[in-house]
């Protein structure tokens, strides 16, 4: 028993050994408490949004006037005799006021529709490519068909009477991948213009680095707004996206070039590079094995910090009206709905794709501080 | 060629380093000669330029003036400062460099085998797989390395373990020269003792030439032939070691040596005092760079710059006064 | 000898420190004693704990350190108190740290904020200890600065830490840790980062001033050279404990235990170019995780005895004129007889 014991620590030590950078990054990372939660919630966020059309119950096509600006639709667990029912929720019906002769929308209690878990709804094409119809959840009348008459909004409906559940799921199809898509695009530029600034230094390196500094000097929503007017105006959702994208790249690459630049004078300096150079290694070499893999991990701690700014970024454009408009849904459109005092006083549901703006940013920079203490795993 | 020729012929190195306008002298007018075999030991305080110069020959760094006389294996004298790059790729190996941490100058990305291979393949880029990692396996464990951890990453190893992998490292190109910067000082004392023992057997085997750059007296005299002490950039004396250590003839050895605490409570030798401190590299005193702090100083060393001579034979040294002193060195046994 | 003359006794300190493998036993239970103006060196290789021991002093280990065991300081006030069992943020220890014990550092570039100047830093333990006058204390403080060999002390005491040498900034440093005329001094490896012409400058300073202020000194280090030049007593610590200890004199003349003989036989002595190659200790310190039982030297000594050394764990046992071995190979006793 003993012996047994012993033995698995020496197979622990070798392991530890024989573990790359990357490797011991990830056992750092694991202890990471919070930056363990953030990153579990960050894929459960992507998942949710690549999987938008069967999570949703609604696709975004799928609004109904009757809806419009309504509270997140009560689900009872009880029927009227407080017995335990399996839960159920209720039709909307427009009726009028007889005190003020106004026309409301209330609950009609005359019919009960169930909640049930993978319904038949609109046909959609999951990943792209798979033809399905089938929802994670909908409701069912009391026969058990399918009803499309009713609908379920566990977060409400915005002033189109479409579902904000569904719409921050697809939302963030948007929001979430702009900010990496922005990031790979920071990345390439980063890299080549911080290594280009880093390695032959002199005026190419002034240069640049004037460059960079003209670029972060300009605020950044004047900046937004120069760039997107240069938009044209009535292109399509997907085009649009990619301006957006290029927008923000076009900010986010000079914080990343910096970095690039002096990490990369740091490590020329480092003993091991210069032992490469006497052994005769040419230099293209050192930059691809020895320097290029000392900074990467600084770039993606720098990127993981910089994503919830890009996020954070389409959010504001899109609600300053500079990004995405509405047909096209992301969480910076659907945000714009609570512009005015009224809707947030009356519609405090709206709020809630605000919250999801929040949680991500936040797990954004949890998981960055994990991977900042976790960077260098040879201290 | 046979052992004790002339390998290297260090002559007149200048190194200096401006930036902002200010020009710091590093290393000025440096020389002296190297045979093969031959340990040479550089001793000086921190800032002294020793470290500069050792750069400088293996063209880490490129001086600003002067030039070092290689004799290749092929018997070949070249300017090793001024090849090009051709002969420079077939020269390059035999002139290597072992560094002072052993934390630093190994890669921690790579696997120990990833790093003693590197430059094999950087300079014999047609060499079979198995022949390569043959190669890494013999010299692994030449310098005492157990040849199953070859796999593993640096992190796994201890200083001195480091440090032999750096050894090895150099050694894997068959090198006929190696500059060890402080190679041993970051070590603990009984594990310097190894390191030194391996340096040595090595030595043996392979018929290596050592530059051994270091601020430790005590392991200079131990692994060195001859000595040579540098202040403020300059070489003010260079001797055999014996020589130069039972009687140096520049008052900065004597000053140097007379410091050396000495692992023998019984034994209080007195020792002769610096004044002051070193002056800025950047503004060096005017004569011998050593006036302001020595204690047999006279007019003329305020004035005129001492040359450099060979004042008994092998014994170079830097000091107007080198004949007349009578410096007092170590006492050696027998 | 006369127990009153006795400034600190360490009795079976142990450390622990929690990481993420597991608990390392960095200092296994060491014993000495400090008597007054006695300078002691504490002598040993990187990671045998000796920084921790004195650090575990003055209580400014890290959070994750555990010390157990009693350190008995005699201090002024409070008489002989256990170090160990104050509050490590409280009243009674501040007044002894700093105070009556104080502590010179390896790097004296890092020991002083860049942002302020040296007289400034000087005159902090001044006030905080000695008396609240402004213009006092600066008196104290540059009296202290030319008695370390501060040349220009008036013009140094308004200068920024980048101003100074490295000599001159450890002298600053001793300075700084003199002015409260301390009754031990703690040494961690002060001349390490120096170079020898200076390193022996700051060694005969601390001899003089030790006579001047009649003050003990535990000298922290791993060079033989300089504890030669320093110690009374010399403590040579092997992986948390002490595994000799004797006259500074008597460990040179006569070391006794294999690893201080591998220690003293590794280093060259000039003029003496008889050897062909160093005497060195096979092997390295193994980390103090999961140690086995026995002599924690047992891999690496030339005169293991198996069965007794790999079983039992040797303790300090004299063997005459203060000279105290932890080696069964040495002392001649056989593990089991020993308990």
């Amino acid at each position: 028993m003993k012996m047994a014991l012993f033995k698995k620590k020496i197979a622990k030590d070798e392991s530890y050994y024989l573990a790359s950078q990357w490797q011991l990054m990830w056992r750092k990372l694991k202890k990471h408490k919070l930056a363990r939660f953030s990153l579990t919630l960050l894929i459960v966020l992507y998942i949710g949004a690549l999987f938008a059309d069967f999570f949703a119950p609604y696709g975004l096509e799928e609004f109904s006037s009757l809806y419009k600006n309504t509270a997140p639709t009560k689900v009872y667990w009880k029927d009227e005799n407080g017995e335990w029912s399996r839960p159920y929720v209720h039709k909307l019906k427009k009726v009028n006021d007889k005190k003020t002769w106004t026309v409301i929308v209330t609950e009609d209690p005359s019919e009960k529709y169930y909640l049930d878990f993978f319904v038949e709804g609109i046909e959609y094409k999951l990943l792209g490519f798979i033809p399905c119809d089938t929802h994670l959840y909908g409701l069912v009348n009391e026969q058990g068909e399918v009803d499309r008459t009713a609908r379920i909004n566990i977060f409400g409906a915005d002033s189109t009477g479409a579902c904000i559940f569904s719409r921050i799921l697809f939302g963030g199809r948007v929001s979430l991948t702009i900010p990496f898509v922005s990031a790979a695009i920071s990345f390439v530029l980063g890299i080549l213009l911080g290594g280009i600034s880093g390695y032959f230094g002199g005026v190419v390196d002034n240069v640049i680095q004037r460059i960079i500094e003209v670029l972060s000097a300009i605020p950044s929503i004047p900046l937004w707004m120069a760039l997107s007017a240069a938009i044209p105006a009535g292109i399509s959702v997907s085009a649009m996206y990619l301006y957006i994208t290029i927008i923000l790249s076009f900010i986010g690459w000079t914080g990343l070039a910096r970095v690039v630049r002096g990490k990369f004078i740091a490590l020329r300096k480092e003993d091991f590079v210069m032992a490469a150079k006497l052994a005769g290694v040419s230099d293209f070499k050192i930059i691809v094995k020895h320097l290029v893999p000392g900074f990467l991990s600084y770039l993606i701690v720098n990127l993981t910090l910089g994503i919830p700014g890009s996020i954070l970024g389409e959010t504001s454009m899109s609600y300053l009206g500079l990004g995405m408009k509405a047909p096209a849904t992301s969480w910076g459109v659907l945000l714009k709905e609570t512009e005015d005092l009224v809707s947030v006083a009356q519609c405090p549901w709206k709020m809630i794709p605000l919250a999801f703006v929040v949680i991500t940013v936040l797990a954004f920079n949890f998981l960055g501080d994990g991977l900042r203490d976790a960077a260098d795993p040879y201290k | 060629m046979s052992k004790g020729d002339q390998i290297l012929d260090v002559r007149n190195i200048h190194m200096r380093f401006s930036s902002k306008g200010i020009t710091v002298k590093a290393v000025t007018d440096v020389s002296f000669p190297v045979h093969e075999g031959e340990t040479i030991g550089i001793v000086g305080e921190s800032g002294c330029g020793k470290t500069t110069l050792g750069r400088c020959i293996v063209r880490a760094y490129e001086p600003s003036e002067g030039s070092v006389m290689y004799t290749t294996s092929e018997g070949e004298l070249i300017d090793f400062l001024k090849i090009d790059k051709q002969t420079m790729k077939k020269v390059r190996k035999e002139i290597q460099m072992i560094f002072q941490d052993p934390y630093s100058s190994l890669d921690p990305r790579m696997t120990v085998f990833d790093i003693i291979k590197e430059p094999i393949v950087a300079n014999y880029p047609k060499m079979p797989k198995a022949e390569i990692e043959q190669k890494v396996m013999d010299i692994a464990a030449k310098v005492g390395l157990n040849t199953s951890y070859l796999k593993r990453y640096p992190h796994a190893f201890s200083g001195g373990q480091r440090q032999r992998i750096g050894i090895a490292r150099a050694l894997v190109l068959n090198p006929r020269i190696i500059v060890c910067d402080e190679a041993v000082s970051a070590l603990d004392v009984s594990i310097q003792a190894q390191v030194i023992n391996l340096l040595h057997d090595l030595q043996k085997e392979f018929g290596l030439t050592y530059l051994f750059i270091s601020h430790d007296l005590s392991v200079v005299e131990y692994i060195s032939d001859k000595v040579g002490v540098m202040y403020l950039g300059k070489m003010v004396e260079f001797a055999p070691t014996k020589n130069l250590f039972e009687h140096p003839m520049h008052p900065y050895t004597e000053s140097l040596l007379s410091a050396v605490p000495i692992a023998d409570p019984t034994v209080q030798n007195e020792r002769i005092p610096l004044e002051g401190e070193i002056p800025n590299p950047a503004n060096p005193p005017s004569g011998c760079f050593f006036h302001t702090r020595c204690r047999y100083c006279t007019e003329k060393c305020k004035n005129a710059v001492p040359e450099y001579v060979e004042m008994e034979p092998e014994h170079y040294v830097a000091c107007h006064r080198a004949q007349e002193l009578k410096l007092r060195g170590f006492k050696y046994d027998e | 000898m006369n127990q009153n003359d006795t400034i600190i006794e360490v009795k079976d300190l142990k450390i622990n420190i929690k990481i993420d493998e597991g608990t390392l036993t960095a200092v296994r239970g060491v014993n000495f004693e400090i008597k007054k103006g006695e300078t002691l060196g504490l002598v040993g290789e990187s990671g045998c704990g000796k920084s921790l021991t004195s650090k575990a002093i003055l209580g400014i280990n890290d959070k994750k350190c555990k010390a157990e065991g009693e350190i008995i300081f005699d201090a002024d006030d409070l008489g002989k108190v256990n170090l160990l069992a104050l509050n490590p943020r409280g009243k009674e220890i501040r007044s002894v740290r700093g105070k009556q014990i104080s502590m010179i550092f390896q790097e004296p570039m890092v020991a002083f904020s860049p942002m302020y100047t040296i007289g400034n830093q000087i005159n902090e333990a001044t006030l905080l200890h000695i008396t609240k006058d402004k213009k006092k204390a600066k008196e104290i403080s540059l009296e202290v600065m030319r008695k370390v060999g501060i040349a220009n002390a008036e013009k140094r005491y308004d200068q920024y830490p980048h101003e100074f040498s490295g000599g001159m900034l450890q002298r600053a440093l001793i300075a700084m840790a003199l002015v409260c005329n301390p009754k031990l001094l703690i040494a961690d490896e002060p001349t390490t980062a120096l170079d020898v012409t200076i390193q022996a400058q700051i060694l005969e300073l601390m001899k003089e001033l030790q006579k001047d202020f009649g003050m003990s000194i535990l000298f922290i280090t791993h060079d033989l050279g300089t504890v030669a030049k320093m110690c009374d007593r010399v403590a040579v610590m092997y992986l948390g404990k002490i595994v000799e200890s004797a006259p500074a004199v008597e460990i040179y003349k006569n070391p006794q235990h294999p690893y201080t003989q591998g220690l003293i036989g590794s280093v060259h002595k000039i003029g003496t170019k008889t050897q062909e190659r160093l005497f060195s200790i096979e092997g390295t310190v193994p980390l103090a995780l999961n140690l086995p039982a026995g002599c924690g030297f047992y891999d690496r000594c030339h005169k293991r005895i198996e069965g007794v050394c790999n079983v039992y764990a040797p303790e300090l046992v004299e063997v005459g004129g203060e000279h105290k071995i932890a080696c069964f190979a040495c002392t001649g006793c056989k593990g089991g007889e020993c308990k």
